[in-house]
C-alpha cells in the first residue's frame, strides 16, 4: 500500500509541477514576451486622446452685431466600443431603456456613426436637462457615458442674411483627409457649405486641439495634468460691411417680392445690404428640418436657395442705355444734343419694326431727353453709328461681363456679346445687324447679374474704375483709379440720371431731402412678364450710395422698382445722419 | 500558552508556519496597495476599494492564526469520529443559505451576521473532506473498491449540488476536485479508474474546449497528460490503446451528441457551465486582468504604482482578481515568488500526505493539498485568461473572512498531520 502511494505521490507531484509550469510559462509569455503590447493597452486604457473642437469664429455686421455665432448644447455621448457585433453594452442598453428610445433605430443610427469613424458616439443631441442630470447622477452605473458640450451654429437674424452668410454642414467621413497626425477635420465637425461660412472657412474654423488626459475605468478624468499635443486655436471673427438695420430695411422695401436688391456705399464699394428673394431660414441646417419642409423648399419654383445676387442673370433692359450713351459719347457717335428722326412708337430697320416701349411715341428728343425718358427709337438710331466692340468696351469698363469676385460660390460672369460671340452662337453670317438694335436697349442676348448692375451704377456715380463690391471690413482700402472716360461725359450721364428721377421715368424714386439719380428699366423676358429694374445713386451731386434693384416679372421699373429704392434710401440717409452725429 | 503552541507547531513544521506568515504579509501588503488607490501626480476622485477592507483583513488574519493553531492542535481522532455530524451541520447550513440568505446579484451565497458575512460553502469544504477521509480511511483499497468510491461520490454530490444551486459553479467544482484527489489517493486499480473516469473526463473537457473556451488546449493538454500517465504507469500496450481510443471516441461523441440536442437544451447546458459568464460583462474582467498582469513586465510598475489597479480598471481587485495586482505592481518576479510560496505549501503537503501512516490522516492531507492546488491554479488561470471567469478566491491572498479562516484551518490540519506522521 505504501508502495502504491509512492507512485501516486510521484504522479501527483509531476502533475502539480506541470500545471504550475504551464501557469509560469504563460506568465512569462504575458509579462516578458508580450509586455510591450500589454503596456500599450494599459496606457490606452488610462490615457484618453481627446480632440477639442475650436469654437467657430463669429460673423458680425459693420456695427458689431452678430450675424452668426455659436450656442452650446449638451449631448450624451458614449465610447465607440458601446456597440459590438453582439449588440449594445450594458450602459447603452440601460440608457435606451431609461429614455424609452426605439432600440432598433437607435442602434442603426449609432452604427452609422461608428462606421463614419467618429471618436465618440452621440446618443442624444441637445438632451433635456432632466436626462443630462440623470446621466450625471448615475455616472457610476453607466461606465463610458458622458455629457459633452458641443456647439451649434446660430443665426439670430433668421432668413435675413441667408444667401450672404450661407450655412455650415457636418463633415462626412468621405471628405476627411486622414493623412497627418492631427487632421484638420474629423467627421461631425462643422464646415462652411455656402456663403461667407464657406468663403471664409479658413478663418472661421480655427484649429482643433489635441490633448492627452488621464481617465479611470469609468471614463472620468482623474489626472490634473493634461498634456497638450496641439493647442486649440479659436476661429477668427469675420467683420462684414453689411448692416443689420439697412438689410432689414431693404428686405422690408422688397415686401417679399421675388427678386434681388443690393446697395453699395460709395466710394469704397462696401456692400451695405443685399437681399435675394425668396429666402430661407439659415438655422434650418444646424437646427434640423422636417423632410416635408425641406422638400417644399427644394420644389419651390421660385428657387429659394438661388443666390440671385451673383447666380441669377437677367437682361439689363433700359439701364444698359447708360452703356450705349457713354459709348456713343466716347466714340464721337453722338453728343449730348444729338437728335435723330422722331420717335413714333416704333422704328423700321431691315425687314422688321422695332418698337419703343411707349407705343404713342416720344416725338423729337435729344440725347439727354432720350435717356431721361428711355426712348428706344433714339437708341436704335444711335447704335447704328457704333459697333458691338465699342459697346462692349464700355460695358466691361463698368464691370459687366465678368465676375465681380464676390465671395460666393457659383458666381456667373453674365454675357456681353460681340461679333465673335454671335458668330460662335449663330454661325458666321447667319445673324443680322438687327441684333445690334436689341443690344442698344439692353435686350437680346445680354445677361447681367444684379451685383454687376450695382457695380456699374457705383462706377458711373464715383468715376472709380476699381470700384468693386466689398463684403468684408478688412477689404475696404482699395486704391481708386479713374474710369477711362472723359469726365464731361460721365458728368452728363450723372446729370441725365438725375433728370430721370426728377422728371423722367424714375420719379417714384424721388426723396424730399436728397437728390436721387437713377435709371429705370422694364426688361423683356422670354419666359414671362417683364422684370422691373431700377439702378440709382444718391445724393446725385456727391454720391454716397448706389443701388440696383430687380423685381422678377413685376412690370414697369419706374412703377415698381423705383419706390423700393426710395424707401430704402430714406432709411439709409437717416442711418448716415445718425452715424455722423455719433462720430 | 500561545507561545508554547507556536513553539510546538514550529518545532514540527516550521516551514508551513513560515510560508503561512509570508502569505499573510503578502496579502496585507497587496490589500494596502489596493485600498490606497494610486500614488503620484494624480488626483484620485474615485477611491474604489475602501481602506476598511485592509483593516478587516487584519482582523481576519488574526482570527486565521487562531484557526490554524486550533487545527494544528486538535486531536484528529476527535475530528474523524465527529465528522458525520460536522458534515450534517454543514449540509444544514447550505440548505439554510438556499432558503434564507438574501439574494445578491442573482445568487444566494452568504448570511450576514452583523458586519460579518458567513459563507457556508467554505466550512462545507472541510466538512466534506473530513467525512470522505474517514470513509476512504476505513476502506481497503486492495479489496472491494466500488463501495467507498460510489458511497463517497454520493456524499460529495450533496454539498456540490447544493452549492451549485446557489449558484456558485467555481466553489462546487472544488468539491469535485477534492473528491477526485481522494479517489486518486485511495488507489483504485488504474485500469478501473481510467477506463471509467477518463472517458467521462474526456467528454466534459472536449465539450469545454469546443463550446466554452473555443480553444483546443484544455482537451489537448488532458490527452497529453493521459498519455504521460499511461506511460509512467507502465500500462500494457493494448490497454493503453483502448483507453486512448475510448477517450478520443467519447470526446468526439460529445460533439455528435451536442449537435443532436435542441437549441433550448443546448442553452440550458451552456448556462449551467457558464453562469458567471452569463451574468457579468463578457470578457471585460478577463481582458482588464490580462492587461494589468501583462503590463507588469519583469519587475512590475513597483509597489503602489499600478495604474490599472489605481484607476479601477481591474474589477474585484481586492478579492478574486488580487493576483492581477501582484502581476502589475510586482511583475513576473513577484508573481513567481508568490507561485513559489504556494507550490512550496503544496509540495510540503504532498510529502506530509505521503509520510502519514494513518489512512485517515493521509487522505485528509491529500484533500487539503488538492484544495490548495485547485484554488491556486484555477484562480491564477482565470486572472491570466487561461480559464473562463468564475468566482474563486486565491487562498490567503484574497480579501474575505470565510475563505481565509477555512484555508488557515486546512493548513493547520496539514501541520497537525505532519506532527503525527507516526500515528497509525
Amino acid at each position: 500500500m505504501a508502495e502504491s502511494r509512492d507512485l501516486q505521490a510521484r504522479i501527483y507531484r509531476g502533475l502539480v509541477v506541470l500545471l504550475f509550469g504551464i501557469v509560469a510559462v504563460n506568465l512569462f509569455q504575458m509579462q516578458i514576451v508580450h509586455n510591450q503590447n500589454y503596456r500599450k493597452q494599459a496606457a490606452h486604457n488610462r490615457q484618453e486622446r481627446v480632440r477639442v473642437r475650436a469654437p467657430r469664429g463669429r460673423i458680425l455686421d459693420r456695427e458689431g452685431r452678430v450675424l452668426a455665432d455659436n450656442v452650446f448644447k449638451a449631448s450624451i455621448t458614449l465610447p465607440s466600443s458601446s456597440i459590438s457585433t453582439d449588440g449594445p453594452d450594458s450602459t447603452l442598453a440601460t440608457l435606451i431603456d431609461w429614455f424609452e428610445l426605439d432600440e432598433e433605430t437607435t442602434l442603426a443610427r449609432l452604427r452609422r456613426q461608428q462606421e463614419s469613424g467618429r471618436g465618440r458616439l452621440v446618443l442624444m443631441n441637445d438632451a433635456s436637462m432632466s436626462r443630462l442630470a440623470a446621466v450625471e447622477e448615475r455616472a457610476r452605473d453607466l461606465p463610458g457615458a458622458r455629457v459633452d458640450a458641443s456647439a451649434r451654429r446660430r443665426y439670430p437674424n433668421g432668413s435675413l442674411f441667408a444667401h450672404l452668410i450661407g450655412y455650415t454642414g457636418e463633415v462626412s467621413a468621405a471628405e476627411v483627409d486622414t493623412a497627418g497626425k492631427f487632421p484638420l477635420y474629423r467627421p461631425g465637425d462643422a464646415i462652411g457649405r455656402e456663403g461667407v461660412e464657406s468663403a471664409r472657412e479658413v478663418d472661421l474654423r480655427g484649429q482643433a486641439g489635441w490633448y492627452l488626459r488621464e481617465v479611470n475605468a469609468r471614463g472620468r478624468v482623474v489626472g490634473t495634468r493634461e498634456i497638450a499635443l496641439l493647442e486649440v486655436l479659436p476661429g477668427r471673427d469675420v467683420h462684414m460691411t453689411l448692416s443689420v438695420e439697412l438689410q432689414d430695411s431693404l428686405m422690408a422695401a422688397m415686401a417679399g417680392r421675388t427678386g434681388c436688391a443690393v446697395a453699395l456705399s460709395l466710394p469704397d464699394g462696401a456692400v451695405l445690404a443685399a437681399v435675394s428673394l425668396p429666402t430661407f431660414d439659415s438655422n434650418i441646417f444646424s437646427r434640423g428640418i422636417s423632410s416635408d419642409e425641406w422638400n417644399a423648399l427644394l420644389s419651390d419654383p421660385r428657387h429659394p436657395f438661388l443666390n440671385r445676387l451673383v447666380q441669377a442673370t437677367y437682361p439689363p433692359g433700359s439701364p444698359y442705355k447708360i452703356v450705349t450713351s457713354l459709348s456713343a459719347l466716347e466714340n464721337g457717335a453722338a453728343s449730348d444734343g444729338t437728335s435723330y428722326e422722331p420717335c413714333l412708337g416704333s422704328y423700321h430697320y431691315g425687314d422688321r419694326d422695332f418698337r419703343c416701349w411707349k407705343r404713342t411715341g416720344h416725338g423729337y428728343l435729344d440725347h439727354t431727353g432720350a435717356l431721361v425718358h428711355s426712348c428706344d427709337v433714339f437708341y436704335y438710331q444711335v447704335i447704328q453709328r457704333l459697333d458691338l466692340a465699342q459697346l462692349k468696351e464700355v460695358a466691361l469698363a463698368l464691370g459687366l461681363g465678368q465676375s465681380t469676385r464676390s465671395p460666393f460660390k457659383g458666381e456667373t460672369a453674365g454675357i456681353i456679346p460681340d461679333i465673335e460671340w454671335y458668330d460662335r452662337r449663330f454661325g458666321k453670317g447667319r445673324w443680322t445687324r438687327g441684333v445690334m438694335l436689341n443690344n442698344a436697349i439692353g435686350q437680346g442676348e445680354i445677361l447681367v447679374t444684379p451685383l454687376q448692375m450695382a457695380v456699374l451704377t457705383g462706377r458711373v456715380a464715383s468715376g472709380d474704375a476699381n470700384l468693386s463690391p466689398r463684403f468684408f471690413m478688412e477689404d475696404l482700402s482699395a486704391e481708386s483709379a479713374p474710369l477711362p472716360f472723359r469726365p464731361a461725359n460721365l458728368a452728363w450721364i450723372r446729370h441725365a440720371m438725375g433728370q430721370v428721377v426728377d422728371i423722367g421715368t424714375g420719379t417714384k424714386a424721388r426723396l424730399e431731402a436728397v437728390e436721387v439719380a437713377g435709371k429705370t428699366g422694364t426688361a423683356e423676358n422670354p419666359h414671362g412678364d417683364d422684370h422691373a429694374w431700377f439702378v440709382g445713386f444718391a445724393p446725385a451731386s456727391h454720391p454716397e450710395v448706389a443701388v440696383a434693384i430687380i423685381l422678377e416679372n413685376a412690370g414697369h421699373g419706374g412703377a415698381v422698382a423705383a419706390p423700393v429704392a426710395a424707401r430704402w434710401m430714406e432709411t439709409f440717409f437717416n442711418w448716415r445722419e445718425r452715424g455722423e452725429e455719433q462720430r | 500558552m500561545i507561545v508554547s503552541l507556536l513553539a510546538r507547531a514550529a518545532h514540527t513544521n516550521k516551514m508551513l508556519i513560515v510560508l503561512y506568515a509570508l502569505l499573510c504579509f503578502a496579502s496585507l501588503s497587496i490589500l494596502w496597495s489596493v485600498t490606497e488607490g494610486i500614488s503620484g501626480p494624480y488626483k484620485v476622485t474615485d477611491p474604489g476599494v475602501a481602506k476598511a477592507v485592509f483593516w478587516r483583513q487584519v482582523i481576519w488574519i488574526a482570527a486565521g492564526w487562531v484557526a490554524l493553531l486550533v487545527a494544528a492542535r486538535v486531536p484528529l481522532n476527535l475530528l474523524e469520529e465527529s465528522s458525520p455530524f460536522i458534515f450534517l451541520g454543514a449540509v444544514l447550513l447550505l440548505l439554510m443559505v438556499l432558503m434564507f440568505a438574501p439574494e445578491v446579484a442573482g445568487s444566494r451565497r452568504w448570511f450576514a451576521l452583523g458586519p460579518i458575512r458567513l459563507q457556508p460553502s467554505e466550512p462545507a469544504k472541510v466538512a466534506m473532506l473530513l467525512v470522505l477521509a474517514r470513509m476512504f480511511g476505513r476502506s481497503d483499497s486492495s479489496g472491494r473498491q466500488l463501495l467507498p468510491v460510489a458511497g463517497s461520490l454520493v456524499l460529495a454530490m450533496v454539498p456540490m449540488v447544493l452549492v451549485l444551486r446557489e449558484p456558485d459553479l467555481g466553489t462546487s467544482l472544488v468539491f469535485v476536485a477534492i473528491w477526485l484527489g481522494l479517489v486518486f489517493w485511495f488507489g483504485l486499480s488504474w485500469v478501473v479508474l481510467l477506463s471509467v473516469g477518463s472517458p467521462l473526463l474526456s467528454a466534459v473537457l472536449s465539450f469545454y474546449s469546443e463550446r466554452i473556451v473555443d480553444s483546443p488546449w484544455p482537451w489537448g493538454i488532458y490527452l497529453l497528460v493521459l498519455l504521460l500517465a499511461l506511460y509512467v504507469g507502465r500500462f500494457r500496450v493494448m490497454e493503453s490503446f483502448f483507453l486512448v481510443l475510448a477517450n478520443i471516441g467519447s470526446g468526439i461523441g460529445t460533439s455528435v451528441l451536442w449537435a443532436g440536442l435542441k437549441p433550448y437544451q443546448q442553452a440550458r447546458i451552456l448556462s449551467f457551465f457558464q453562469p458567471e459568464l452569463f451574468r457579468y460583462e463578457t470578457g471585460y474582467q478577463a481582458i482588464q486582468s490580462k492587461i494589468a498582469i501583462g503590463s507588469g513586465g519583469l519587475f512590475g510598475t513597483s509597489y503602489l504604482q499600478g495604474t490599472q489597479k489605481g484607476l479601477a480598471f481591474l474589477p474585484e481587485r481586492h478579492t478574486d482578481f488580487i493576483f492581477s495586482v501582484v502581476g502589475e505592481e510586482l511583475g513576473f518576479v513577484g508573481a513567481m515568488l508568490l507561485l513559489g510560496l504556494f507550490m512550496a505549501i503544496i509540495l510540503k503537503g504532498l510529502a506530509i500526505a505521503r509520510a502519514a501512516r494513518k489512512p485517515f490522516n493521509s487522505h485528509l492531507a491529500i484533500g487539503v493539498v488538492t484544495y490548495f492546488t485547485f484554488h491556486v491554479l484555477v484562480n491564477i488561470s482565470i486572472t491570466t485568461g487561461l480559464l473562463p471567469v468564475t468566482g474563486l478566491p486565491l487562498p490567503f491572498m484574497s480579501y474575505g473572512g470565510s475563505n481565509f479562516l477555512i484555508s488557515s484551518f486546512m493548513l493547520g490540519l496539514l501541520v497537525n498531520i505532519g506532527s503525527r506522521s507516526f500515528e497509525t
